[in-house]
């Protein structure tokens, strides 16, 4: 079409062809002149319109190309992903939080008979590690082993240095790295794993296989949050009081799971240096004391339990007892009889003895036995002590027993036998896996519901009236039981070695939580006016805890109020709420 | 056009108005009409249906332009041959002038606002300079062109206002000029090895001009080499758009149907960007017929212009056609990812005043030329004849 257009016109117009002149200018010119300028501006028009429809076609084929021939870009793709698996599962908190995770790590090693000049390589190789002692390297490298590691668990950007140096020889092992987020928090119970990632410590190393052969995470009974309370404060009291080391628990009483458990000192399993036989020893499942008087608790409940005392019988505490070559002393020696209320509220050595002399050997051991006393604990650590009793139960024993010397025990034995005194006698065994709503609950009654229910009115009597007035938390009606124990050492007892504790249970009207805190050789300090007694030192710490985790664990706060005074205020707003303006009237009748 | 030999007069110069109107071709006026209508329908789609605020105001620059065409249609073609030089100096002028103090849009200096109407320099001088190079090239012998002396005011013509254009920074617009003016040398036959040199020339200055690029401007031109690197910054235009037109098929989606385009994924789709949206809805038919309604005018305006008896108005009317072409082809090639995005609009269709009246008043010129095709017009202008 454009060709019938052009061709006619362009002769018609008789030279006026592009880029030549008009033909009437009346200029001389040559004829070829002429000619060519026709033939040049005809073949420009002609190219110049060949080129346009070129472009139409090919915009109109691209046209055609994009909207039938569905070849959009295709959309970037994530690079094909395989699942990650890892050779150990992780573990979380039973909230979820993760405890302990792996990390896919390549391990640099060398084959020293492939490297060729070790001097060269090793220089090269410290400039990317710095870390690496250039001598050792060298010797590592020139070594006659066939394999030899030169560090593990190397960065990404590492890994790509190294591969940039281009030395044959040196290759790179993929492996994982066990990675603790919560760090030294909680560094007892997760434990941890060495370095060819076999678990050491802790629930890596009680879970071992099941780790190995799960997928989904390992939910712990441990809450981080009340994990953390635990550390903050206990830290803090060993601080306050200059105390080589302590541990603290929290137990729900209804299942027998451990919602946190420290003890320090402890290690930053992340870095495996920092894990000494001193800091991996964990107080509260390994090691076995003798716990003093919070072990009272178990002996007013076996007299309670077994009839052989009430809580209104007497005893007589005014005089040193004496047994075999022992004489026991009380603290604040009484000088009257005292009730078993009184004896537990004072913490009286005397009376305690005599209570287990009228209770004898043989149910005092049934009872300790049925509360797992004689053996470790069935938590699933493996960090577990022996209890210490006598092989040879005697009158002695009996009653050195009953206010918590002669016989040693675990932290955990304490808080799971305390844990069945208040919750009304069920015997839960300790766990740190989560128990799930519906999970049997495997639980032996091993006190009557009624001495249950005494122990948890004389608990809060020792708090509101007795040695743990320093664990009060307004609201929460906390009850528990000192404990201040001399240490045993060579040469016998010590008077200034001290290992002070407090187990309290809240809120006691209907137990939730057990919590125990244990605090190695404290120091008195000013603010304790140098007492070092599980009153001053561990009863405080304990209160703490409780007045942090209870709002956490939506623990309602009561008894704040006086009941007249709430009386008084409902009635106020029900009166209002009604409109009604009698609410004088109701207030009156309340009254 | 039937009429043509029978009015055919020894000198056209002294129609009257109403031969003149009667000399106008209605045909060209119907086509480019026709598109224009294409152009509202498609803005009232873009506004989901509603007439406001594109299409309403795209009418009626549409009827005021038409207004201008006819108004530039019945002018003498030797006036405009008269006043090209004087538009081309003004055109000049604006360009400096909204280098000092023009408003910034879009973050480019384009406009200048004169109060009642803001204008768009660039616009203008797509116009005056096919005016001025024709004009320069009017009395042009064969040898005049193959002196290279000859040839460097018309160079200098080209290049400064194309420098000022890029200064703006618009790189559509001095695409189009460089072009535009490109086909106007080239049809005046300077020599192809001129040309040969000139592209070495600035293939040697590309280095040194990416360093003076804008750093949007070298996305552009990165982007557009490789527009999935960046599928959500730089290249989401093309990708979007061609993920469009994809959808559209064969037929489209229908009228008010386009799902990428009203659902935004489309970006500037009422401008830029609007054959996309078009495409989408009406398909790969619907594009194939708008190009050859595009094609049909470009055809009408190579006719029209190659009848003239003088080479202004050969020239004028074969820079403005390829200008046209341009707006077209840069447009059309731009959304389906066959040349960088640059921002030239879909011409009689897109949103957008300054267009609409350039494309217009170039038209008009185009219909002057056709009117006044038999006028000749001596070698040093327009006082030789009659």
């Amino acid at each position: 079409m454009i060709r019938r257009f052009l061709k006619p016109r362009v002769v018609q117009d008789s030279g006026a062809a592009l880029g030549a002149d008009t033909p009437d200018n009346g200029h001389v010119r040559l004829e070829d002149d002429h000619t060519r300028a026709l033939e040049v501006g005809r073949a420009r028009l002609i190219v110049t319109s060949a080129m346009f429809s070129l472009a139409f076609a090919v915009i109109a084929g691209r046209m055609v190309d994009v909207s039938l021939f569905k070849h959009v870009a295709p959309r970037p793709q994530a690079r094909h992903q395989t699942e990650l698996t890892f050779e150990r599962a992780d573990i979380v908190d039973r909230n979820g939080v993760l405890l302990a995770t792996s990390l896919p790590t390549q391990s640099l090693y060398a084959r020293p008979h492939e490297i060729r000049d070790p001097a060269d390589a090793a220089r090269r190789v410290a400039q990317v590690l710095p870390e690496l002692n250039p001598t050792e390297l060298k010797a590592k490298l020139a070594s006659d082993r066939s394999f030899i590691y030169l560090r593990r668990n190397l960065t990404p950007e590492q890994v790509y240095d190294i591969n940039a140096l281009g030395i044959p020889g040196l290759y790179f092992e993929q492996g994982e790295k066990r990675i603790y987020p919560q760090g030294d928090v909680t560094a007892h119970v997760v434990g941890l794993t060495d370095l060819d990632d076999k678990g050491i410590a802790g629930a890596e190393k009680s879970f071992e296989n099941e780790l190995r052969n799960r997928h989904d995470p390992l939910q712990l009974s441990i809450d981080v949050r009340v994990q953390t309370i635990l550390h903050t404060e206990l830290e803090q009291t060993i601080a306050d009081f200059h105390a080589i080391g302590g541990t603290a628990l929290v137990m729900d009483v209804r299942t027998g799971e451990l919602m946190g458990m420290v003890s320090l000192p402890d290690f930053n399993p992340n870095n495996l240096s920092t894990a000494t036989p001193v800091a991996m020893f964990n107080r509260a499942t390994l090691g076995v004391y003798e716990m003093g008087s919070t072990f009272k608790l178990f002996n007013t409940a076996a007299a309670l339990d077994y009839g052989t005392a009430t809580i209104n019988t007497l005893y007589d505490v005014s005089h040193p007892l004496k047994i075999a070559r022992f004489t026991i002393h009380d603290y604040e020696p009484e000088h009257h009889p005292i009730s078993v209320a009184d004896i537990l509220r004072v913490s009286s050595n005397i009376g305690s003895a005599r209570m287990a002399i009228d209770m004898g050997v043989d149910r005092q051991k049934a009872f300790l036995g049925r509360f797992g006393m004689m053996k470790p604990t069935t938590v699933e650590l493996p960090e577990l002590g022996w209890p210490l009793y006598p092989k040879d139960w005697r009158e002695v024993n009996l009653m050195t027993i009953a206010f918590g010397h002669g016989m040693a025990v675990t932290p955990l034995h304490v808080v799971t036998g305390v844990s069945a005194l208040v919750n009304g006698g069920t015997f839960h065994p300790a766990t740190i896996l989560k128990r799930n709503p519906g999970d049997p609950i495997p639980g032996e009654q091993v006190i009557k519901p009624e001495t249950s229910e005494l122990m948890r009115q004389l608990m809060r009597l020792v708090v509101t009236d007795g040695t743990g007035g320093k664990a009060d938390v307004p609201g929460y009606l906390v009850g528990g039981k000192t404990g201040t124990a001399e240490k045993n050492g060579a040469g016998g007892y010590h008077h200034k070695q001290l290992l002070s504790s407090f187990i309290a249970a809240f809120p006691i009207t209907d137990p939730r939580y057990v919590v125990l805190v244990m605090v190695d050789q404290p120091q008195g300090n000013k603010e304790s006016f140098g007492f070092a007694t599980g009153g001053w030192t561990a009863a405080p710490c304990a209160g703490r805890i409780i007045s942090r985790m209870a709002p956490l664990l939506d623990i309602e706060p009561r008894g704040s109020m006086e009941p007249l005074k709430v009386l008084k205020a409902r009635a106020a707003r029900e009166a209002k709420a009604n409109g009604t303006l009698n609410g004088e009237e109701t207030l009156n009748g309340v009254e | 056009m039937s009429g043509e030999k029978l009015h055919f007069r020894f000198s056209r110069s002294e129609m009257s108005l109403r031969e003149k109107l009667w000399q106008i071709s209605w045909s060209y006026v119907a086509l480019i009409s026709l598109v224009c209508c294409i152009g509202f329908f498609t803005l009232y789609s873009a506004a989901n249906g509603s007439i406001d605020p594109w299409a309403d105001r795209q009418m009626m620059r549409f009827a005021v332009g038409m207004l201008v065409m006819l108004g530039v249609a019945l002018v003498d073609i030797r006036a405009w041959m008269r006043w090209s030089y004087g538009l081309y100096a003004m055109a000049l002028v604006l360009l400096v002038a909204v280098q000092l103090h023009g408003s910034v849009g879009m973050g480019a200096q384009r406009w200048i606002d004169l109060g009642f109407i803001q204008i768009q320099p660039s616009e203008i001088m797509k116009i005056a300079m096919v005016l001025a190079l024709a004009r320069y090239f009017h009395g042009a012998s064969y040898q005049d062109v193959g002196r290279p002396l000859f040839l460097l005011p018309p160079l200098a013509m080209v290049f400064l206002p194309v420098g000022l254009v890029l200064k703006q920074p618009d790189l559509g617009t001095a695409m189009m000029l460089t072009l535009a003016s490109g086909a106007m040398f080239f049809l005046v036959g300077v020599r192809l090895w001129k040309f040969a040199l000139l592209l070495t020339m600035g293939g040697a200055v590309i280095p040194v001009a990416w360093r003076f690029m804008r750093e949007y401007q070298r996305q552009r031109i990165l982007t557009f080499l490789n527009p999935e690197s960046d599928p959500l910054g730089a290249g989401y235009h093309i990708l979007q758009s061609k993920i469009a037109l994809g959808s559209g098929g064969l037929f489209g989606k229908g009228f008010m149907l386009g799902t990428q385009s009203h659902l935004n994924f489309l970006p500037e789709k009422q401008t830029d960007f609007i054959f996309t949206m078009l495409a989408e809805e009406w398909g790969m038919v619907g594009g194939v017929v708008l190009l050859a309604l595009y094609t049909l005018i470009l055809v009408y305006g190579y006719a029209l212009s190659l009848r003239s008896r003088n080479q202004f108005g050969r020239l004028v009317g074969l820079g403005l056609t390829t200008t046209f072409f341009l707006y077209v082809f840069i447009n059309i090639a731009m959304v389906m990812g066959l040349v960088p995005v640059v921002g030239v609009p879909l011409p009689l269709i897109s949103y957008g005043g300054t267009a609409m009246l350039t494309l217009l008043f170039g038209f008009g010129l185009i219909l002057s030329v056709h009117i006044h095709r038999d006028v000749i017009i001596g070698r040093r202008g327009a006082s030789e004849d009659i």
